[in-house]
């Protein structure tokens, strides 16, 4: 008798803990939905255009990249939003159950195209979110397609979200919740892209500085102070940039020769290494001068190193 | 269509600078800064270095042992051999060249013994602006010539066809053939067609803290247009969009039309290279013949960002062009310019 009581305890439990799991996937489904609109529109205004560099619409005619393309994104965008408005008491019933149907009908689609994508274009990402969604269809994107099928025909005849009764299943829902997004984070090769974004900063090489800022670094800096009363204009006669430096030349006047001043300044947007050498421009050598004392060999650009050269070193 | 090819657009590089000294000052200069000053940085503008291998120049004469060049300012006698291959839209016996045609030939180290000789070839890369059968309207981008109109051979239509498929505007193409009066006689294409518009050229993979010391990747060529024929340079594909290559809004509505893309905005193409400029050194290596040089930056080749294509001359180099050299420069490293591109290496020097 007491074991039949457990049992039935037990069973009580199970069935609420599927409940409660089956109620969790209309939000999930319509959250992972909308973010995938988002990240595909974040895409489309980046790239100013609708048609995906990746994703099933490679397996259409060209001419149909861009209407395919806003015939998915809008069938996953008003499926997020009707499953978010049917998914309490308002619109319960007949439509909750068409929407989900639908987002069923969307799920499988979803999975016959990426096996078909996998198969005709190896190399193709899922575009599921977007641009992050460019590592080549494989075993996870597609085990993730299918256990978001399976969600979406769990959610089919879920009643009603309500509140949890009680501090106890209200922890059971999170739990549930937080345990699904977890196996879905680790089937989403999106997850490695969003890391390298979140650690990325740009290479100096590649950064894009205004010459205005580089100059306003330039007039803030020491060597600048040095030499200033020796340049005989302010506004530089040349500026070009090379990898992670911005070399600016200024006619100066030295020991009453003229010479030409080149700065390098590094391409740092706050207090930039700043380096200089004096290029003896008259006396009609064309010869630079001879190496200054205190320079050292340039650091590696990772690692700059700050020369100061006074003005009696250079002739 | 010939009333199109007209419309141009313009770019500040070497060959429209009024003050081209400026640019061929600034490894010079650069040196000054970072303390070892050697006359390498001039040199690098020399136009006749010692152990050149290549000429070119006008077709005087030619008989089936010697073939006679006006190049600038001189004649040049070169012997032809058995084993001279000559090209003019496909390989022809050496002796059926002739005169008036602009030839360049790469000849032996020290020796005036022709190896290989390219007349009268051309080539163009760019957009399709308008496609009428097998006449090509191309835009080649602000930063080269214009417009350029580009007839297909009929008996090579099928072959490119092959690698072009999408002969539609908006789509890239690149092709090899014979220059001739105000049109390009298509013979064969350089590259396979990208899948693509010109306009949604893929992004770049995003690296952290510092590019590697070399880019490997495509090498192709580029006809001289205005440039000094025997220029050795490269048009390099991400110079500073602060100084040189890039355009204002204004220009940009002014030439604003159906399918024009403008490289400058295409982003930095799939592979990610440090920015320079007009006068900046690189050394650039062909992987398939094991040769290198330093090259000076002489123009911009921002179209360049446009192709994630591969080479396949030696291997299958990885997607990008990293360089478009100037035509006799890419002879000089050792490529064949019917092949349209080898694989290379290419590393910032000076720094």
């Amino acid at each position: 008798m007491r074991t039949f009581a457990g049992k039935a305890e037990m069973n009580v439990g199970g069935i609420a803990v599927l409940a409660a799991a089956r109620d969790i996937q209309v939000p999930l489904l319509a959250v992972l939905l909308l973010g995938g609109c988002v990240a595909k529109l974040r895409r489309a205004i980046h790239a100013r255009s609708m048609a995906p560099q990746t994703g099933p619409t490679a397996l259409f005619p060209v001419r149909l990249h861009r209407p395919v393309a806003i015939v998915v994104y809008v069938s996953e965008l008003a499926l997020a939003l009707g499953l978010l408005a049917t998914a309490g008491r308002f619109g319960a019933g007949m439509p909750a159950t068409v929407i989900r149907l639908l987002t069923v009908v969307l799920f499988g689609t979803a999975m016959g195209a990426l096996h078909e994508l996998r198969n005709r274009r190896p190399d193709a990402g899922c575009g599921c979110f977007g641009d992050l969604s460019d590592t080549p269809v494989g075993w996870r994107t597609m085990t993730r397609s299918a256990l978001l099928g399976a969600a979406a025909v769990a959610s089919v005849g879920a009643p009603p979200l309500q509140k949890p009764d009680s501090a106890g299943q209200a922890l059971v829902v999170l739990g549930l919740g937080a345990g699904e997004l977890c196996v879905l984070a680790v089937l989403s090769p999106e997850l490695g892209e969003i890391m390298v974004r979140l650690g990325y900063s740009e290479p100096c090489e590649v950064r894009r500085l205004p010459i205005a800022r580089s100059l306003a670094a330039l007039r803030a800096s020491q060597p600048w102070r040095q030499y200033r009363d020796s340049l005989v204009t302010r506004e530089p006669e040349d500026v070009w940039r090379e990898g992670c430096w911005r070399f600016a030349v200024f006619p100066g006047m030295v020991a009453a020769r003229p010479v030409e001043v080149v700065f390098a300044i590094y391409l740092k947007p706050r207090h930039p290494v700043v380096r200089v050498g004096v290029y003896d421009a008259g006396g009609g050598t064309g010869q630079a001068l001879p190496a200054i004392p205190q320079q050292r060999r340039p650091a590696p650009l990772s690692a700059p190193v700050p020369v100061t050269l006074p003005l009696s070193t250079q002739l | 269509m010939r009333r199109k090819a007209k419309f141009r657009h313009g770019c500040d590089d070497l060959q429209e600078s009024a003050t081209p000294g400026r640019f061929t000052r600034r490894s010079l200069l650069r040196d000054t800064v970072f303390g070892r000053p050697d006359t390498a940085s001039q040199d690098l503008w020399d136009r006749h270095p010692p152990g050149r291998t290549s000429v070119i120049g006008r077709v005087l004469d030619v008989s089936p042992h010697i073939i006679v060049l006006r190049t600038e300012g001189s004649e040049r006698r070169l012997t032809l051999s058995p084993r001279t291959v000559a090209w003019r839209g496909t390989v022809v016996p050496s002796a059926t060249l002739r005169t008036g045609e602009v030839v360049i030939v790469r000849h032996a180290p020290g020796k005036d013994i022709a190896e290989r000789i390219w007349a009268q070839i051309g080539r163009v890369t760019g957009t399709i602006i308008e496609a009428v059968g097998r006449e090509l309207l191309v835009d080649e981008g602000p930063t080269r010539r214009g417009r350029q109109i580009v007839r297909i051979e009929a008996g090579s239509f099928r072959q490119i066809l092959v690698r072009f498929p999408r002969l539609e505007a908006g789509y890239l193409i690149d092709v090899i053939g014979l220059r001739q009066q105000g049109y390009l006689l298509a013979y064969a294409p350089a590259t396979a067609q990208p899948p693509y518009r010109a306009d949604h050229s893929p992004s770049a993979p995003l690296l952290s803290g510092h590019l590697p010391a070399s880019a490997s990747g495509t090498a192709v060529w580029h006809e001289p247009g205005e440039e000094p024929p025997d220029l050795l340079g490269l048009a390099y594909p991400a110079l500073d969009p602060e100084t040189g290559c890039e355009h204002g809004d204004a220009e940009l509505d002014a030439s604003s039309e159906p399918y024009v893309v403008d490289p400058h905005a295409a982003g930095p193409g799939c592979v990610r290279l440090p920015y320079l400029s007009v006068g900046s050194a690189v050394e650039v290596r062909n992987l398939c013949s094991d040769r290198s040089a330093v090259l000076p930056v002489t123009s911009c080749g921002a179209a360049a960002r446009l192709f994630c294509d591969r080479c396949v001359e030696c291997g299958t180099s990885p997607r990008g062009r990293i360089a478009d050299l100037t035509m006799t420069a890419f002879v000089e490293l050792g490529g064949n310019l019917e092949d349209g591109c080898f694989n290379a290496s290419l590393a910032m020097t000076g720094l």
